[in-house]
């Protein structure tokens, strides 16, 4: 039986036995004299947790080791008959096995082809093993918890634990996808680090990864040092700051504290569609709209714009920041208390010296910490730049030259065939580390700015 | 319009309040005299907090909420298009229920009002000025040595002397409390009402309170309001001893409210 089929039939197992258990617990406690110590809901719960949960976590068990298992074994098969295999030989042979087992493709060798026959014949008992004992917990599981209902026993507090673990298992899970993405981008950019010294990477003032157009070409070694680039992203990422940083909070100060509802309830809406505007369409507002006007404008002025100037992919991308930074600005001023407001304006203060000399300093930490939010924002931003920022690694501060960023610099280095054991494509691994390293050392200091400045307004 | 009897401070005339189609109070008319304290009784949801926030406009600040009728101040309707709310507030200071000091330093909070409205030119003038609200509200002996801590690390009691001092350091005519003492204990509670009882010598207080005896030991002039109106206005003992409505009479023995 396939993984959902099973999972299906373990999910009806476990809702039989939740109403099974509840009406019974129910009935139980129509008759009985004393107080019960729970609901039929909690019996049934309960006796659904313990249908459910075990026999699941068997399946995953079984579905990812299952496999694993098996293909060790043959490995072993394979090497016992022919000593003379290095492992790559066999990790081929296993491979061309698996395809032949599955009909990917055919063969005419005998010898594979009855190893192939025992791989499946061995993978369907592996899988009518799985089918069988999960079946068989969930249905155990389930008639002994749902026939012996007791409702002396407390099933809430059970229930309760239950739930507890299922949220702690839910926090762990997300807590180790992120410890995995780390630790891969770990791994691959020690590779590229043990090809290139560490820091001619940090501090070389030169950046360019020469892509070899065929495999035999003899190409340059390349320069991979990364303080153009991060200049670059530090550069486009200022410039959308500083776009980005006035109006958005300016107009969250206007929506929470001067507008009436009426012109709330338009504007809101509005900025918020602004955020569902996918970033590839900005991308191309910025190569296509934006980088020509800012030519245009510059021309007019005397100034030497190239086409695709930071300041155009800034420019955009502060656009694209402004309902971020609104929308959380916009929250945290409303989040300081009515009487603060009260209080000063019934000192005789107007509206504007309200805000500005008691609201905005009351919301002072949370801005911090949303300001810092929308600079990683920037900083990650991607699809902007890759349109209208440009490939050439210039170490510049002139928002009017072409620039790069990490950010494209990652994508045009891992798009189209690579090799992904070659030094240039290594490099991206790299590349990936330091913007990890720089949005975390960010977020670490929103975090502790936002949180030294509150125990001072608290 | 001009009063005859000169100690009078407000004159309000067939005051009504919406908050949308909701009426909060209806047709109150009453005269507060000059440096007394007034203090306005009733049940919960009576609108005698929305009748002191009438006089002071802090209604404005609510969308919904419309006004009608006279409330006169000094002879001059503060609900006239001439009136600038800002200024009026500046006249006619508040206290309310929670203490809601800003957070800032105790220097800081009450220094707040006179550098908005340009008094005391230059540091060592505001600092006179601080001291002295500080001494008017009784704190001073409290928090002279660390005027420059955060005002929300001051004990309830102490965080609502502070709304007083920052209220007087404006130098206003009236002060209006909304039930200033209904977050804070006993001793704090004796303490404010002390304050109040040293403060109507300079100003003009009109309390709100929960607080029958508060009223009764502190005020004047007692008004008691009931669903919106108002029932009974007079002197204080009078209104506690011998009242001449029977709703007062049940209000204030306890048969309801």
């Amino acid at each position: 039986m396939s993984f959902s089929t099973l999972l299906l039939l373990i999910i009806a197992f476990s809702l039989c036995s939740f109403f099974f258990s509840s009406s019974s617990a129910f009935k139980k406690i129509k008759s009985a004299t004393s107080r019960p110590s729970a609901l039929p809901k909690h019996y049934g719960q309960y006796s659904l947790a313990w249908t459910l949960f075990p026999a699941f976590l068997l399946l995953i068990v079984f579905t990812i080791i299952g496999p694993i298992y098996v293909d060790n074994f043959f490995k072993q098969q394979i090497a016992l008959t022919e000593a003379s295999y290095d492992k790559a030989k066999i990790e081929l042979i296993l491979a061309m096995i698996k395809n032949i087992s599955n009909g990917s493709i055919s063969s005419d060798e005998p010898k594979i082809l009855k190893l192939a026959d025992e791989y499946s014949n061995y993978l369907s008992k592996i899988y009518l093993f799985r089918t069988l004992s999960v079946l068989l917990l969930s249905s155990i599981l389930g008639i002994i918890i749902s026939s012996n209902i007791n409702i002396l026993k407390n099933s809430r507090v059970k229930v309760e634990t239950f739930y507890r673990i299922l949220f702690f298992v839910s926090a762990v899970i997300a807590i180790f996808t992120t410890v995995g993405i780390i630790a891969s981008l770990l791994y691959e950019s020690l590779r590229f680090f043990a090809l290139y010294p560490f820091f001619d990477f940090l501090f070389g003032l030169h950046w360019a990864p020469n892509i070899a157009i065929r495999s035999d070409q003899v190409a340059a070694q390349g320069s991979f040092g990364m303080l153009p680039v991060l200049l670059g992203t530090i550069l486009v990422a200022l410039i959308a700051m500083i776009v980005a940083l006035p109006i958005g909070l300016f107009s969250a100060i206007y929506l929470a504290e001067f507008a009436s509802k009426r012109v709330r309830d338009i504007i809101k809406p509005t900025l918020e569609v602004l955020a569902g505007i996918p970033t590839v369409v900005y991308g191309y507002f910025a190569a296509l709209t934006a980088a020509p006007f800012i030519r245009k404008i510059g021309m007019t002025l005397g100034l030497d714009v190239s086409s695709e100037s930071a300041l155009a992919a800034g420019a955009v991308m502060g656009i694209m920041i402004i309902p971020f930074i609104s929308s959380l600005s916009d929250d945290i001023i409303n989040s300081v208390p009515q009487s603060l407001r009260d209080g000063s304006l019934g000192l005789g203060a107007t509206k504007a010296e309200t805000t500005i000399k008691v609201v905005l300093p009351a919301a002072f930490p949370g801005l911090v910490g949303a300001f810092l939010l929308a600079v990683s924002r920037a900083i990650g931003e991607t699809m902007i730049v890759v349109m209208a920022a440009g490939l050439s690694a210039n170490l510049t501060i002139n928002p009017l030259e072409t620039v790069t960023t990490v950010t494209v610099q990652i994508v045009s280095l891992l798009t189209g065939d690579t090799e992904f054991d070659d030094i240039k494509t290594l490099s991206a691994f790299g590349l990936g580390l330091a913007l990890f390293a720089f949005t975390l050392i960010l977020n670490v200091i929103a975090l502790v700015v936002s949180r030294r400045l509150s125990e001072q307004y608290d | 319009m001009v009063d005859k009897k000169n100690n009078l401070k407000f004159k309000t005339k067939n005051v009504s309040v919406f908050y949308g189609s909701k009426q909060a109070i209806n047709k109150i008319s009453l005269d507060i005299e000059e440096k007394q304290i007034t203090a306005l009784i009733g049940p919960s949801g009576c609108g005698k907090s929305t009748f002191l926030r009438c006089l002071n406009r802090m209604n404005d600040v609510i969308s919904n909420c419309s006004v009608n009728g006279k409330i006169l101040l000094d002879g001059n309707n503060i609900y006239s298009d001439e009136i600038d709310p800002v200024l009026l507030r500046a006249k006619v200071g508040m206290v309310f229920q929670k203490p809601n000091p800003f957070p800032k330093s105790i220097f800081e909070n009450i220094a707040y009002g006179p550098r908005i409205h340009g008094i005391g030119n230059n540091r060592a003038e505001l600092t006179d000025l601080v001291h002295h609200s500080l001494e008017q509200a009784g704190l001073i002996d409290e928090v002279k040595d660390r005027l420059d801590d955060i005002a929300t690390g001051l004990s309830g009691g102490q965080q609502q002397r502070i709304c007083i001092a920052r209220a007087i350091a404006v130098n206003p005519d009236v002060i209006l409390m909304d039930e200033p003492c209904s977050a804070l204990d006993p001793i704090a509670t004796a303490k404010i009402e002390e304050l109040m009882s040293s403060l109507s010598k300079s100003y003009t207080i009109i309390i709100v309170t929960h607080s029958m005896q508060q009223a009764g030991r502190v005020s004047q002039k007692t008004a008691f309001f009931h669903m919106g109106d108002l029932i009974e206005y007079g002197e204080t003992p009078k209104i506690f001893t011998q009242p001449d409505q029977q709703k007062t009479q049940d209000y204030i023995t306890g048969r309801f409210g």
